[in-house]
């Protein structure tokens, strides 16, 4: 493994970075370009989120009358600071394995609350109703997911008795992938529900739903500030599925031929998990959703950790 | 929970024609709903006095795309009343077809944007596909995909030859399938199911208060259709059944859409079997129209359309007055909104199909 990656270049470079941003974006052209398949469109060019990322970057921001203007313009900073080092937190295995004084699995559960959060104060400070309605539910839809995701960590932490990522990634590659381990099962039906509901994609794209509350917080915002919010989720897709592979099927050779497993399971996490899905259901409401984590998910997740516990 | 407006409307992503609704929301719940219109008033019922009555065959064709049938259709059948003008057997079937070819369209179309409204865009971009084969019946046999220039007083403007028919017919064949196949899905896909069942609730006996037509009267238990009750084109010489449901919510009206859709290609091609020959106009020159007022009637796909004319001895009309569909059925809305959800605002808004350009003209 190589361990020689520094960590300012680690934050801007690679794994994080200017790397995970263009994949982030380009894994968002690919989840279009198949959906648009998927229900008979042309769909756009796969290069589509570079290009409106591009165009983004050229607008001016508007900043409502009403809106607090240091807020309004701080939070989409923050939240695209925030998914920049949480890449370069998620190991690669057989690439990279972050340095444990950028921080473990705890600060990247952290970091990962911090978009929701950021989302949620970007929509109460552009003073828009829309986005007020936005705030509630992503709040709702947050303590939903956040309980089941924190059991999954703790589940997997304790089998392997370390939180941190390296330890994890290197005890599957020693033991065996968690995918292949029945007693992690409930663990991953958990994180299979979370993942899109933390990506903000139907069913759970709920405060965002573009034909009920208008994109939500993302509502009032325009030009460089919303370009940072596609970055923000660009690399949060990054990140969330870096995670997954490094929960449960860690498994990869060394070298150059490690990172091109890895992208080709970050591809195939994203076009089963989220564009499959996508284009196979609608919208649920915000009452169904929390209801519907407090069910399945939750209850998976506890159970995971009970049989992780007494095994 | 915070107490807050939310303007939906007059520009909304979620609605397809300009309306505004002033929202009081306590969270997420709907606590009153104000609702304003104006927004596309053009002035038609004063334009018609100013032209002539065939001029304004086109003229009525224009109020609305969705209903771009039904208006001049309703037009000419007062006209034709007033002067006392009883149109050929071929052309009462051929209106009856165009009708019911509008009426596929018409619906499939307010059925696919709902599932766009539950955020199912696969499903919506499926209907929209299937309506597509509608739009291109509509412009080999019309030469038109919107307004397709059937009605002319007397008559109809169109007529259908054998290679014609048969196209229709091989259409129509591969739409049921298509047809019958989404039907299935709205009745068992549980996205739409759990969006849709027991919202924008419209009771019996508040449908029967506010006096609401068509799919919406329909779905709540009211068995009203004017193909039925008063029998205008071919419709009395038609099996036109009926469809009606007992819930009077969101699910119900989209599942009237769908059977009424289904039921138009049957009718379509009861109409094709039964089709007479002969002429498909009255007269051959343009009748001089006496004074005197009538009011006809037909079924929209909203639901009943009213007409009044009152001619004078000018040839233009001095009065021209029509009542829409979804003039009374959007009055149902305050009682469907109340105590909703946000998320279900744009869904119950859409399910009395609303048609604001011929409501307001």
């Amino acid at each position: 493994m190589l361990d020689t990656t520094t960590i300012p270049l680690a934050v801007l470079l690679f794994p994080g970075g200017l790397f995970a941003l263009a994949f982030g974006l380009a894994l968002k052209g690919l989840d279009r370009r198949v959906a648009a398949r998927l229900q008979g469109r042309v769909g756009p060019p796969l290069a589509q989120p570079f290009f409106d990322l591009v165009k983004l970057a050229r607008k001016r921001t508007m900043v409502p009358d009403i809106a607090a203007e240091p807020v309004f313009l701080g939070t989409p900073l923050i939240g695209a600071v925030s998914m920049l080092l949480a890449a370069a937190l998620v190991p690669i295995p057989g690439v990279y394995a972050p340095n444990p004084l950028l921080g473990d699995l705890l600060v990247l559960l952290y970091l990962l609350a911090v978009p929701a959060v950021v989302l949620m104060i970007a929509g109460s400070a552009s003073g828009s109703p829309f986005g007020a309605i936005g705030f509630s539910r992503e709040m709702a839809l947050m303590l939903a997911y956040e309980g089941p995701l924190v059991l999954v960590v703790a589940a997997v932490a304790l089998r392997v008795g370390s939180f941190s990522l390296s330890d994890i990634v290197a005890y599957q590659q020693t033991h065996g992938a968690f995918l292949f381990d029945p007693v992690m099962w409930p663990a991953l039906l958990a994180f299979l529900a979370f993942y899109p509901a933390n990506l903000g994609i139907v069913p759970f794209d709920i405060p965002e739903a573009e034909t009920e509350v208008l994109e939500g917080p993302l509502l009032e915002y325009s030009g460089p500030a919303l370009g940072l919010f596609k970055m923000m989720s660009a690399l949060k897709a990054v990140v969330v599925l870096g995670l997954g592979v490094a929960l449960f099927l860690p498994l990869a050779p060394d070298g150059p031929a490690g990172l091109a497993v890895h992208l080709a399971k970050l591809v195939v996490l994203m076009l089963v998990g989220v564009t499959l899905l996508r284009v196979s259901m609608g919208r649920m409401r915000i009452d169904q959703a929390f209801a519907f984590f407090l069910k399945w998910p939750l209850a998976l997740s506890v159970l995971s950790l009970a049989i992780v516990a007494l095994a | 929970m915070s107490n807050f407006t939310i303007p939906v409307g007059p520009l909304h992503v979620a609605l397809e024609e300009p309306m505004y609704f002033r929202i009081d929301v306590h969270g997420e719940t709907v606590n009153n709903v104000t609702i304003t219109a104006g927004h596309v008033h053009r002035g038609v019922e004063y334009l018609i006095t100013k032209r002539n009555v065939f001029q304004n065959v086109v003229l009525t064709e224009r109020i609305c795309s969705l209903c771009s049938n039904s208006h001049p259709q309703a037009y000419s059948m007062a006209i034709e009343q007033i002067a006392g003008i009883r149109i050929p057997a071929r052309a009462e079937y051929l209106r009856a077809i165009a009708d019911e070819i509008k009426r596929v369209a018409s619906h499939l179309f307010n059925v696919g944007v709902l599932a766009h409204l539950v955020g199912f865009e696969s499903l919506f971009m499926h209907v929209m596909e299937v309506r597509e084969r509608m739009q291109d019946v509509k412009e080999s046999i019309f030469g038109n995909r919107m307004d397709i220039g059937a009605n002319t007083i007397g008559g109809v403007r169109y007529d259908i030859d054998p290679e014609r028919i048969g196209y229709l017919r091989e259409q129509l064949a591969a739409l049921v399938p298509e047809v019958d196949e989404i039907i299935e899905i709205y009745r068992t896909d549980s996205s739409i199911l759990r969006r849709t069942r027991g919202i924008g609730v419209l009771s019996y006996d508040d449908a029967i208060d506010c006096g609401v037509v068509g799919p919406v009267a329909r779905a709540a238990g009211i068995e009203y259709d004017v193909r039925v009750k008063a029998p205008y084109a071919a419709y009395d010489r038609l099996d036109v059944p009926v469809h009606v449901l007992k819930d009077g919510d969101v699910w119900s009206r989209a599942m009237i859409r769908l059977m009424e859709a289904r039921t138009a290609i049957d009718l379509i091609h009861q109409c094709l079997d039964g089709l007479p020959d002969g002429p498909t106009v009255a007269m051959d020159e343009r009748p001089a129209i006496p004074p005197g007022e009538a009011i006809a009637k037909c079924e929209a796909p909203r639901g009943e359309l009213i007409y009044y004319v009152r001619m004078t001895d000018s040839p233009k009309p001095e009065r021209v007055k029509w009542r829409v569909p979804s003039f009374l059925n959007w009055d149902a809305l305050g009682i469907m909104l109340r105590q909703a959800k946000v998320s279900d605002i744009a869904i119950i808004v859409n399910s009395i199909d609303p048609c604001i350009s011929c409501t307001e003209r």
